[in-house]
């Protein structure tokens, strides 16, 4: 499965081929932002965006929607439940290689057994054309220290890199061979081409240089340690529990079911929706008891989740460094700057021990 | 890996319950209402006690219950069910005849063979009677593979006493120590009133390496009594409680009942006493 | 409410009537509920007639003394109450008027709310007598208005959001107003709106009212930090919520440690 070229001027023609097959999904501009949409007909091919920065909500939307029925019913008697599990052929075109890796994740924590058929079979009809990344495009980015600047070892198709007036595209899957293939527009890479793909390699890793003083390694085991810090404390205290970072975030897959009535308010549909540990009524339960009533303890609990738990029950990274959290929060809290914060006090009570053991001697 | 071209065989969906026909149910109190169900599709079920099921009534929404039978391969299975709000004050409304869904079994349950040659102590502060009933009638079945079995259980008034007809034959019983108390009695009252910790003080002590204790109730109760127990000598690994959270999945996906690394819906509800030291925000 | 049709019926006090608009604007879904229910009253100001309803709708602030008894009789004749809109949830734009200028400090805000009625003053529905069910917003949005109707017919509690605007602000991957340089009342107000105001490019002004746990101090914080003064803040948060304190009473679970 040798890398192909793509000339530039064939994308359009190339993602016109694709939605000849599949749905398509594709960066386009919002406002000043962008968002991964539909590309609905020909003509809008036009919009799609391969130089976007980074897209407002990650590619989970498609995978895991936002509000996705679960089954249907006509009414109380449990026999009028009926569950069909459908999806659509998709290609996901231009998912950066953190995004990869966010799906990743979600891979594992879905197919984890018991495993949900929802996502599975929409994952199982989904092709992943990744677009590579030149560098980080704010100041709340740490993917080299998450290790998630290249695409991940599988789990995705085609992954495309910019040359200027041509795409170097990796090929990652026999889906991805028999689609470049089928399509017809692509050249197999030549000598000039590895040249000029590892002139970018390089100049993008200069652009992602490391941001944590620690190797994240040791992420799991330094959260550990911060299990009783304030900082949960008062970081809290300007976080307003609005659920944007855990919305935004491409490793974040929680939901809540509901029932939604049909106006005979019998038959209906019992449906998910994303949800949200920071929201107040995660935990609470009936009668009225709350297992994380405060704040800093929602906040904490997401944290840990990002840099530990989703590692330790998927061996995949928790959080992918995609900076989504932080750069979307009104309150500016930075999952970045709360990482960098847990090494110091962990230094500081490291250096505590040793003063201690000194004064003992 | 992708496979887009392949268009997969449909898959069963986790979250369509099974059908199941109350075949008794009988008011205990005004809150707690009881339960025996049976399949309709004339499968049975399977499980361990401990486990729990998720009861469903279309249109309202779904709620985790204990299931209170004793545990193994039979043919119907038992709740016992407190309204405390949509879904569980739904189910109050319905009696025998009408059907609900049921999906399950869920949770880790815990297989008592495991504890073959142990004497064992149950504890059950009010509702907690439900799930800890299950691990009680399964080791009274078996009776010849446990040692001594003490089971102590407490309630705040006499008329909150749920199982009656099971506490009757536990005490006529000889081969089982059974307790009971309430925090406040009433005139016809003339058993044991006090909190549920006062009745340690009135059983054998156990041989405590050699014992397994099932302590299950409100969180406070849960509190007090696992003092009781190492105060004793217990192991904290011979201690076991059942945790309670909000769910919505049971399938350890929605990250609801979730405690720090643990789902308490896959890896719970019973956990050690040592395990949930480990957890922190357990108790 | 399970044998015969529920009887429902509409009520109006000092309101411009746009929730009683949102109502008759769900023409077909209307049709159905009318299959449901019976409509013994709609907009009847003077003499409420009919004996008694399941479910009583009322729409509008509560403004003169006056209509305190007329709220007590629905009272008594309704099963359910149900107070529809801004105006009758926290008394709405009408309780702009209760303030004559804007006090300098915070602590008025937090304080006792007493202070700032006088006379002619408006109020929540639920100053005068037990509110049930609230369908916020100004006007009401009407997926809201159904889900209310259809879940007290099947006896459930009716699904309102308890959390913020930015929940489904995000969910429609709006650029946020922050990212603009403008502010939005979204990290407080409550949700169910489906983020219509920055959906379309306005902001937010909590007409929904605010959560049952907001971060004032974060509000404060924030806000200032983007150059706000405790006057603008306070502004902001009078234009639907002056009656803060009085229609969401923050509970003791809810306070913070810190
Ligand atoms: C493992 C386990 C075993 C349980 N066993 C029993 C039992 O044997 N008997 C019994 O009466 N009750 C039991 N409960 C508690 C019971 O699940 C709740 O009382 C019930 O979910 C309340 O649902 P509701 O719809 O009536 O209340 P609402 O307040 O309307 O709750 C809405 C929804 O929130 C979730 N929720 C609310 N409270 C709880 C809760 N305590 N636990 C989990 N989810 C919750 C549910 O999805 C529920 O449908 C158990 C809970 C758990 C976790
Ligand atoms: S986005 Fe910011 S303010 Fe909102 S919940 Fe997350 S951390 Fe808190
Ligand atoms: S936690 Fe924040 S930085 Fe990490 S993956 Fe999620 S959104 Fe990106
Ligand atoms: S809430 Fe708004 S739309 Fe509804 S009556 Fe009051 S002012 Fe009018
Ligand atoms: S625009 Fe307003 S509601 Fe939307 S995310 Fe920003 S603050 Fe929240
Ligand atoms: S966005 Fe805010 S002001 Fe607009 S309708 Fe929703 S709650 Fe009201
Ligand atoms: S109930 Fe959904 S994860 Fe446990």
């Amino acid at each position: 499965m040798l890398p192909q070229i793509l000339p530039k001027d064939k994308l359009a023609d190339f993602a016109r081929f694709l939605m000849g097959e599949y749905r398509l999904a594709a960066p386009v501009a919002k406002g000043h932002q962008f968002a991964f949409e539909f590309i609905e007909t020909p003509e809008d091919v036009g919009r799609i965006r391969m130089d976007y920065d980074i897209t407002i909500l990650p590619p989970k939307k498609f995978l895991h929607p936002m509000y996705e029925e679960l089954l249907r019913f006509g009414g109380r008697d449990p026999a009028t439940g009926e569950a069909p599990i459908q999806a659509e052929p998709t290609v996901i075109l231009g998912a950066h290689p953190y995004d990869l890796h966010a799906i990743a994740t979600t891979d594992a924590a879905m197919r984890a057994e018991p495993a949900d058929p929802y996502y599975a079979t929409k994952r199982d009809a989904t092709l992943l054309i990744g677009i590579n990344i030149r560098g980080y495009v704010n100041d709340e980015q740490f993917m080299a220290d998450m290790r998630t600047t290249e695409p991940p070892e599988g789990g995705w198709d085609l992954f495309m890199t910019d040359l200027g007036d041509r795409y170097y595209v990796e090929v990652g899957s026999d889906a991805g061979s028999k689609l470049h293939q089928a399509a017809g527009m692509f050249t197999q890479a030549a000598g000039d081409d590895h040249k000029a793909k590892q002139a970018f390699d390089n100049e993008k890793a200069s652009n992602l240089p490391k941001r944590l003083p620690y190797d994240t390694r040791y992420l799991p085991e330094l959260m550990s340690e911060s299990y009783d810090s304030l900082l949960w404390d008062a970081v809290a205290r300007r976080c307003f529990s609005c659920g944007t970072c855990t919305n935004v975030c491409p490793t974040c897959y929680c939901f809540d079911v509901q029932d939604k009535l049909n106006l005979d308010a019998a038959s209906g549909v019992r449906r998910r929706q994303w949800d949200s540990c920071q929201l107040h009524t995660f935990a609470e339960v009936a009668g009225g008891e709350n297992f994380r009533e405060h704040r800093s303890s929602r906040l904490r609990h997401r944290m840990f989740r990002k840099g530990k738990f989703i590692y330790e029950q998927t061996g995949k990274p928790g959080c992918v460094g995609c900076g989504r959290c932080s750069v979307h929060c009104v309150a500016d809290i930075s999952i970045l700057e709360a990482y960098q914060q847990i090494a110091d006090e962990a230094a500081v009570s490291a250096m505590e021990i040793a003063a201690a053991r000194e004064e003992s001697q | 890996m992708s496979q887009a071209t392949q268009q997969p065989a449909e898959a069963v969906s986790p979250y369509l319950p099974r059908a199941a026909k109350i075949v008794e149910a009988k008011d205990f109190t005004e809150q707690e209402k009881y339960f025996r169900f049976e399949f309709e599709d004339g499968q049975g079920i399977e499980y361990l006690p401990g486990q729990f099921m998720e009861v469903s009534v279309f249109g309202i929404g779904e709620a985790p219950i204990s299931i209170c039978s004793s545990g193994g391969k039979r043919d119907d299975l038992e709740m016992c069910i407190r309204s405390a709000g949509d879904v569980t004050n739904a189910l109050h409304e319905l009696n025998v005849g009408d059907t609900v869904g049921l999906r399950g079994p869920m949770g880790n349950g815990l297989d008592m063979d495991a504890m073959e040659g142990m004497d064992l102590l149950f504890v059950a502060g009010g509702l907690g009677l439900a799930p800890c009933r299950s691990f009680i009638l399964t080791a009274l079945e078996n009776r010849e593979k446990f040692g001594r079995v003490t089971i102590l259980y407490g309630s705040r008034t006499p008329k909150d006493l749920l199982y009656a007809y099971d506490l009757d034959a536990w005490r006529d019983r000889d081969d089982c120590e059974f307790l009971v108390t309430v925090d406040r009695g009433d005139d016809d009252w003339t058993g044991n009133t006090g909190v549920i910790t006062t009745l340690f003080r009135k059983i054998d002590r156990p041989d405590a390496a050699n014992t397994a204790a099932f302590i299950i109730g409100p969180p406070v109760m849960f509190k007090f009594t696992v003092l009781e127990a190492l105060a004793m000598g217990l192991r904290k690994n011979n201690i076991y409680c059942s945790l309670e959270r909000r769910m919505k999945c049971g399938l350890g996906k929605c990250g609801h009942c979730q405690i720090r690394n643990v789902y308490v819906c896959q890896d719970g509800p019973i956990f050690s006493y040592a395990e949930v030291m480990r957890l922190r925000e357990g108790i | 409410m399970a044998e015969s049709k529920p009887t429902i019926s509409f009520h109006d006090f000092t309101s411009c009537e746009g929730c009683q608009l949102q109502v008759l604007n769900c023409e077909d879904e209307l049709l159905d509920i009318l299959g449901a229910v019976d409509i013994v009253e709609f907009r009847e100001a003077i003499d409420d007639k009919a004996d008694s309803y399941d479910v009583a709708f009322i729409e509008g602030a509560f403004t003169r003394e006056s209509d305190r008894k007329r709220l007590e009789t629905i009272r008594s004749k309704a099963g359910i109450v149900v107070a529809l809109g801004a105006c009758a949830c926290t008394g709405g734009l009408n309780v702009l008027k209760n303030f004559r200028g804007l006090e300098k400090s915070m602590k008025t805000v937090y304080g006792d709310s007493a202070d700032w009625y006088e006379t002619s003053q408006a109020l929540p529905v639920e100053a005068a007598i037990k509110v049930d069910y609230k369908v916020h917003g100004c006007p009401i949005p009407r997926q809201e208005f159904l889900e209310v109707v259809t879940s007290l017919l099947a006896g459930r509690t009716p699904r309102i959001p308890d959390h913020p605007v930015c929940v489904e602000c995000k969910l429609r991957e709006n650029e946020c107003l922050y990212h603009k340089s403008q502010y939005c009342m979204g990290p407080l107000a409550r949700a169910g709106c489906d983020a219509w105001c920055p959906s379309y490019g306005g902001r937010c002004y909590a007409c929904r009212g605010l959560i049952s746990d907001p971060n004032n101090q974060a509000a404060f914080d924030v806000l200032e930090e983007f150059g706000l003064t405790i006057d603008d803040v306070l502004t902001e948060f009078r234009l639907f919520n002056g009656v803060y304190d009085v229609s969401q009473p923050p509970t003791e679970a809810r306070v913070e440690k810190q």
